[in-house]
């Protein structure tokens, strides 16, 4: 063990804060979840690639500066320090791109990553439909082999920026007999092919960020299927694996919120109440907890490690950690929680975010699903329903 | 920057885990119960291993390890429900002397013919010290209270913090072992109860409590052991974060063990209140939160995601 940085991580560091110092929007940009939103979200994208920051840990080859996980977990440090914006194509850049990687075939990897990472092509994940949701292996939309394209019918759900996005990534069911897990495939497609309906669907906090997609008889090329035929629910699993695991969610977003509700109590000193006050300094702790253990599990993979159901952990911990710390910025902002903006004009961010905050459980595969898996998985407890 | 125990060290702790699993189980403690708590048969087989001279230099007499190896150790003795005063004496005292250079009484230590159980003024009693017996809720535990007041030395208090947190570790993954395994086996309505989704989820609560608490306490054994400034607000947490995952396992292990858990027979009381003790000794919860309290909202800790490492 060695908790200190080299020379050259620092110096890695210095870099990144110069650059992200001189880049990084001075206001916070508009929320993601609406059109005005994304379009800047993707600028900044853009402008992250022209620095080659798209995805550092990413090979040379595919847009990024092939760097380690702690290489990354610097990166991201700096980029939460200058208040980095949250990442148009995180579905893409986190889930889709690790997936292609150990899946693709070597001209879907060509073709497929380097635009990701240079944010010029914005992904959305399609995998929920409105009778499969937690139950994914529900999943009744068909996709049916007619020569070199496959043809999509049904529907999918809740896919995230899929009212803006490009392209979409999704799970058919390409066997008609199978049930459950098996015959279901993993296919990329245009969001824009025709037979695509998108309608967006708006969310807690009134903007459209997610949408639901209707398919009616959309012609996907063969080649847009990622691992093959029948592969589906194990590339899911893989990809599912990424969101829960290191990437989606890294530390640094955390310590800065926590940061930012240290100085929200020292605004509400005098009327916090004390509960409040251990609420603030818990939120430290436990964004630090975080941290740590995100560079264990960087160590171990680095040593040639795996994290498997583990991930279920992190999971839970940070879903449950953004909405506590959320909650407590709401009880210390008082009557003013309720404002969408301040006197001063300033977007109550706290308020965003807390709402955000609640789909942390619910998305990524939600907080009770996850406790089953560690039950199961980790602890080895008998399976639902065994007797 | 590698946030990893080495090969060695996780070698070292497994010999340690399954020489204790072997040698120290549950009806061990039953024995000792009855018997009166001390074994120097037990004792002396932790001396043969070394871990009395774990922390000793070399020049003493003992292996001359750090506190990192001495923190995984501390919570495989947690694990084992350990007895012997071995944590106070060799993780705690050792390497105080050792800061202090008092080396007299080190070699008399890994020989394991000394043990010494300092007395800090936080601690209003020791245990396996001399004077007055008092009577712990553990009922391994040989608690005195001692004559004289107590060190009022920092560092000290640092070590005895991260070493019970250390055991705290250990004893909250035997108690959610001990839960999780009773699950299995006791049936009701027809199936282990270990199905039922309310004793599951409770239970994978408590793994993402021990497994987040975890590398807080490495973390503050390696700022301890490098003398680093920060090092108090870091035991602090430790302490914390600790003992908040052992309390809660404690009282989900108990629930799902239903009526057995309320018994004297099953295993889990002896680990349950080795939790409640070591909760309280070397700076209890108030303490310890007080510490981090003053540091994260008082500013002398610089904090945002830049500083995972200040
Ligand atoms: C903000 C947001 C963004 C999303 N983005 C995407 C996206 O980009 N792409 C996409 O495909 N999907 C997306 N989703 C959908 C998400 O994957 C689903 O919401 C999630 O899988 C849960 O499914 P559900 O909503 O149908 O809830 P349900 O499965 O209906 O669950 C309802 C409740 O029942 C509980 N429950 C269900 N099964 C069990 C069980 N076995 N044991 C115990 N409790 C159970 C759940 O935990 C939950 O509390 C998003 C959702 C949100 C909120």
């Amino acid at each position: 063990m060695d908790l200190a940085y080299t020379p050259e991580q620092q110096a890695f560091r210095a870099e990144v804060r110069a650059w992200m110092e001189a880049h990084v929007p001075k206001e916070p940009l508009v929320t993601l979840e609406c059109k005005e939103g994304f379009d800047h979200h993707v600028a900044w994208e853009r402008t992250l690639a022209s620095g080659n920051w798209g995805m550092v840990t990413w090979p040379e080859q595919f847009g990024g500066r092939g760097l380690d996980l702690i290489q990354w977990l610097i990166f991201e440090e700096e980029y939460f320090r200058a208040g980095g914006p949250n990442r148009a194509n995180q579905n893409g850049i986190f889930l889709l791109g690790p997936t292609i990687m150990e899946f693709g075939t070597e001209e879907q990897k060509a073709r497929f990553l380097p635009p990701m990472a240079r944010g010029e092509v914005i992904w959305a994940q399609a995998w929920s439909e409105p009778g499969a949701g937690s139950d994914m292996a529900a999943i009744q939309s068909k996709a049916v082999r007619d020569g070199d394209h496959y043809v999509i019918t049904g529907q999918k759900t809740w896919s995230s920026r899929a009212a803006f996005a490009d392209w979409g990534f999704g799970i058919f069911r390409t066997d008609p007999e199978s049930k459950r897990h098996k015959g279901l495939t993993f296919i990329l497609f245009d969001l824009n092919s025709p037979g695509i309906t998108r309608r967006p669907i708006r969310q807690l906090h009134g903007d459209t960020g997610f949408a639901e997609l209707f398919f009616d008889e959309v012609r996907v090329p063969v080649e847009n299927c990622l691992a093959g035929e029948g592969e589906g629910w194990n590339v899911a699993m893989a990809t599912a694996g990424f969101e829960r695991g290191l990437m989606l969610r890294s530390p640094g977003r955390f310590q800065a919120t926590a940061k930012r509700l240290v100085e929200l109590y020292r605004a509400h000193e005098a009327e916090a109440s004390p509960a409040a006050r251990e609420a603030v300094v818990q939120a430290w702790g436990a964004a630090q907890a975080y941290a740590y253990n995100t560079y264990a599990v960087a160590s171990k993979i680095m040593a040639g490690g795996k994290i498997g159901a583990e991930a279920s952990l992190n999971k839970i911990f940070w879903s449950e950690l953004d909405r506590a710390m959320h909650r407590t910025a709401m009880q210390l902002l008082g009557a003013h929680a309720e404002l969408k903006r301040f006197g001063n004009g300033q977007i109550n961010q706290w308020l965003e975010g807390y709402i955000f905050s609640l789909s942390g459980p619910i998305y990524a595969g939600s907080n009770e699903v996850q406790r089953n898996i560690i039950a199961e998985r980790l602890l080895g407890l008998p399976r639902v329903g065994a007797g | 920057m590698n946030f990893r125990f080495s090969d060695d060290q996780l070698t070292l702790a497994e010999s340690v885990r399954d020489y204790l699993a072997g040698t120290h189980g549950p009806e061990v403690l039953r024995r000792l119960d009855a018997e009166g708590n001390r074994d120097p048969a037990i004792w002396q087989g932790l001396v043969d291993m070394g871990l009395t001279g774990l922390c000793v230099p070399e020049e003493q007499g003992g292996l001359g390890m750090g506190l990192l190896e001495a923190a995984l150790i501390a919570a495989e003795c947690g694990r084992a429900c350990l007895a012997e005063p071995l944590v106070d004496t060799a993780f705690v005292a050792v390497p105080w002397l050792v800061s202090k250079g008092e080396t007299a009484e080190l070699a008399a230590i890994a020989a394991g013919t000394r043990k010494v159980a300092l007395p800090h003024v936080l601690n209003p009693w020791v245990a396996d010290g001399e004077g007055k017996p008092l009577q712990s809720v553990d009922p391994l535990r040989n608690l005195v209270r001692f004559p004289a007041t107590g060190s009022t030395d920092d560092h000290l208090l640092n070590l005895g913090a991260l070493m019970s947190a250390a055991q705290l570790l250990g004893l909250a993954d035997a108690m959610l072992n001990q839960a999780v395994e009773y699950a299995k086996i006791r049936t009701q309505f027809g199936q282990p109860v270990g199905a039922f989704q309310g004793l599951k989820h409770q239970l994978s609560s408590c793994a993402v409590a021990v497994e987040f608490a975890k590398p807080v306490v490495w973390r503050a054994a390696q700022a301890l052991q490098d003398g680093a400034s920060s090092a108090p607000l870091h035991v602090s947490h430790a302490k914390l974060a600790a003992t908040d995952a052992a309390i809660q396992t404690a009282e989900v292990a108990i629930q799902v063990h239903g009526a057995m858990g309320y018994t004297y027979e099953v295993d889990l009381h002896f680990w349950m209140k080795r939790a409640w003790a070591l909760a309280g000794a070397w700076g209890d919860r108030s303490y310890h939160y007080k510490r981090v309290d003053a540091a994260v909202l008082g500013g002398s800790q610089p904090i945002g995601p830049e500083h995972t490492f200040a």
